[in-house]
């Protein structure tokens, strides 16, 4: 099963790049059919590099309204599909791309699994995480390792 | 007074929101936009090699880093006194206008077909992208994403990967392309023009083929006489990647032409106690307030106003289109916010034909593609125009050439003041006393600033990631009577699966 761990964030936005810094990680610990990218892309684009994978691991900070700071998620596309609509100023979100990519034929992965951060800010500039956050790192880490060694 | 708040992100605290005062009439009274800003930037550059700027500043924006990386590349080229070989600013230019029909591309078919395909009060569950293909048919949907994979592979060559490209060096680019890559290009290129025809075609067939659609376009509430900012070529040509920064009054003369390096003697900022972001405005002309014409100093960038400063397009295809467009609209310049999509698309057609033009010149694969920079570094401002608007990027170091000091001016800033202004001038025509405020009308009022294809603190890229739409209506004692959420639920929505 080809598998796709994918970090997703911004390397130098502070909490924001908790994604980034699982998979930095995660690198080089996995067989061939695993392949660990980071990525600051998001719509169309991350589309783009989800086709042709069975299964995709998303790792990325989330922000809820009443949710502990370090506290960690396991999500699918699901929990998002309520996002259908035109939002964004400039692209669609993953329900959407996923959806097109469905309808257009496209080799969407049969399954997403997304772990999610609960993160503090994503608003200064730095390359470091907030404590909370940065804590949670080996957490997420042994969390993915889990979820690939379950599908073997 | 009553409080209506189109707040487009609901779990980012501090994000961009649209917040419309009713008075006790429940006619508008006022409309802010807030646009968040991102903390810390200048301080995280400085003491850095400033040629490190070009990979740094991209990181800025999750929309348009194609647009730093240039303007930062740019920058970099005046820091160091440095004239890069003419093979380098043509690879450099090509590269550009693959990032330019890319990002007109996903505004288009992703963001302002929806409300004309759909039509601006269709269902919100509809109104989007895959809407538009259910409509226009599947094949199109394959075309869009074929021909921005096509932009995204030519810049993913050129610049080593596609979004945050890591080619731009002062003095020129890190390589040149193979006789290989270019023959590839060109192929691409020639399906991008006719992908371009196609796109005007279908405006022409769902936009400008529907009379109300027309009307809204030129309708008083998406009107706004401003003065219009845009880089022209020497024949005052529109042009993405290099030129003099043009500027024309509200009614089209030419009242100011300048160098990149010369905009803090024609651009000023203004602020205002509830934004964190600044208002940029035409020193010359002075900040008058939010107010429109030729005493105010607000003036507008963008795919519209490019094309209001410029006295044509420098490709035969893209001419053609132009001289439609203002014939259409009734002459220059046209002040209408909607006619920003038309626009877009006439520019979508100049990127592909300029793209083919530099892909069939036989020197884009010279294999000199570097000058060394010999000089010792100071000062240096590098200017492009963004998809969304003039970008500035100004860079001071000290001899070594680290960073001591960095200034921008990005796009969506410089069309602040006029989005602001937009927005009230959409809510004040379409929110009246005892009319129901529906969501159809509310994204009418949206319309008003998706036209400037704005980007809102877009480098956060934390879940959802995107920007639902919320709207809240509150009553005289600011009561919420009435939610009218685009995004649905999702605040409780999120399911907690595994919290071990």
């Amino acid at each position: 099963m080809k598998t796709l761990v994918l970090g997703l964030g911004n390397p130098i936005l502070c909490d924001d790049s908790v994604g980034f810094r699982v998979v930095q990680t995660l690198e080089g610990r996995f067989g061939q059919d695993v392949v660990v990218m980071e990525t600051s892309l998001a719509g169309l684009s991350l589309l783009d590099l989800l086709v042709g994978y069975d299964k995709v691991i998303l790792i990325d900070s989330i922000q809820t309204k009443r949710g502990k700071v370090g506290e960690v998620y396991r999500l699918d596309t699901g929990d998002f599909a309520t996002t259908k609509h035109t939002a964004s100023p400039h692209d669609v979100n993953l329900a959407t791309a996923l959806e097109l990519g469905k309808r257009l034929g496209l080799a969407i992965p049969r399954e997403i699994a997304i772990f999610a951060i609960e993160v503090q800010d994503v608003t200064t500039f730095g390359e470091s995480c907030t404590p909370q956050v940065e804590r949670a790192i080996p957490k997420v880490v042994d969390m993915v390792v889990s979820e690939l060694d379950r599908q073997c | 007074m009553k409080k209506i708040t189109i707040d487009p992100i609901t779990r980012l605290e501090g994000h961009g929101k649209i917040e419309i005062f009713l008075d006790d009439q429940g006619n508008v009274a006022n409309a802010y936009l807030q646009i968040p800003e991102l903390r810390g930037f200048e301080k995280f550059c400085e003491g850095r090699p400033v040629e490190e700027l070009p990979r740094i500043t991209p990181r800025i924006c999750g929309v348009c880093p194609g647009a730093h990386h240039m303007a930062s590349t740019k920058a970099t080229d005046a820091v160091f006194h440095v004239d890069p070989p003419p093979a380098a600013k043509k690879l450099r230019e090509l590269y550009y206008c693959a990032h330019m029909c890319h990002s007109h591309i996903a505004h288009f078919y992703a963001l302002a077909a929806p409300d004309f395909v759909l039509g601006p009060d269709a269902d919100p569950t509809q109104r989007n992208v895959l809407g538009v293909i259910d409509k226009v048919g599947l094949e199109v949907g394959g075309e869009v994403l074929k021909h921005r994979a096509y932009a995204q592979e030519i810049q993913a060559v050129i610049g080593g990967k596609a979004t945050h490209s890591v080619c731009g060096l002062p003095g020129g680019m890190s390589r040149a392309i193979t006789e290989e890559e270019r023959a590839d290009f060109e192929e691409k290129a020639k399906s991008m023009v006719e992908f371009a025809k196609f796109s005007l075609k279908l405006f022409d067939d769902v936009v400008l083929a529907n009379k109300d659609y027309v009307d809204l376009i030129l309708g008083d509430i998406y009107t706004m006489k401003s003065y219009y900012m845009g880089l022209v070529d020497a024949n005052n040509k529109v042009n993405f990647y290099d030129g003099d920064i043009r500027v024309v009054d509200p009614e089209g003369k030419q009242v100011a032409k300048f160098k990149p390096a010369d905009y803090l003697d024609y651009v000023a900022e203004h602020t205002e106690p509830w934004s964190y972001l600044k208002f940029p405005f035409l020193k010359k002309v002075g900040w008058k307030g939010f107010v429109e014409g030729k005493e105010s100093g607000v003036y507008r960038v963008a795919p519209l106003a490019r094309l209001n400063v410029a006295d044509g397009m420098a490709t035969p295809l893209a001419q053609e289109a132009y001289e439609k467009m203002y014939s259409t609209l009734g002459g220059k310049p046209v002040h209408a916010t909607l006619a920003f999509h038309w626009a877009r698309l006439v520019e979508l057609m100049y990127a592909a034909e300029r793209l083919l033009e530099l892909c069939r010149d036989k020197e884009v694969t010279d294999p000199n593609v570097r000058t060394i920079p010999t000089a010792t570094p100071d000062e240096g401002v590098g200017v492009v125009e963004a998809p969304r608007g003039t970008l500035f990027h100004h860079y001071q170091t000290d001899e070594k050439g680290m960073v001591k000091k960095v200034n921008l001016i990005v796009a969506t800033g410089n069309n602040h003041a006029a989005m602001c202004m937009s927005i009230k001038k959409a809510a004040q025509g379409l929110i009246k006393a005892g009319k129901v405020i529906s969501e159809g009308l509310l994204n009418m009022v949206e319309m008003a600033f998706r036209a400037y294809d704005p980007c809102m603190a877009c480098a956060t890229h934390t879940l959802p990631g995107q920007m639902p739409l919320e709207v809240i209506i509150y009553d005289a004692e600011g009561n919420i009577v009435r939610r009218l959420s685009q995004h649905l639920h999702s605040e409780p929505g999120i399911r907690v699966a595994v919290v071990p």
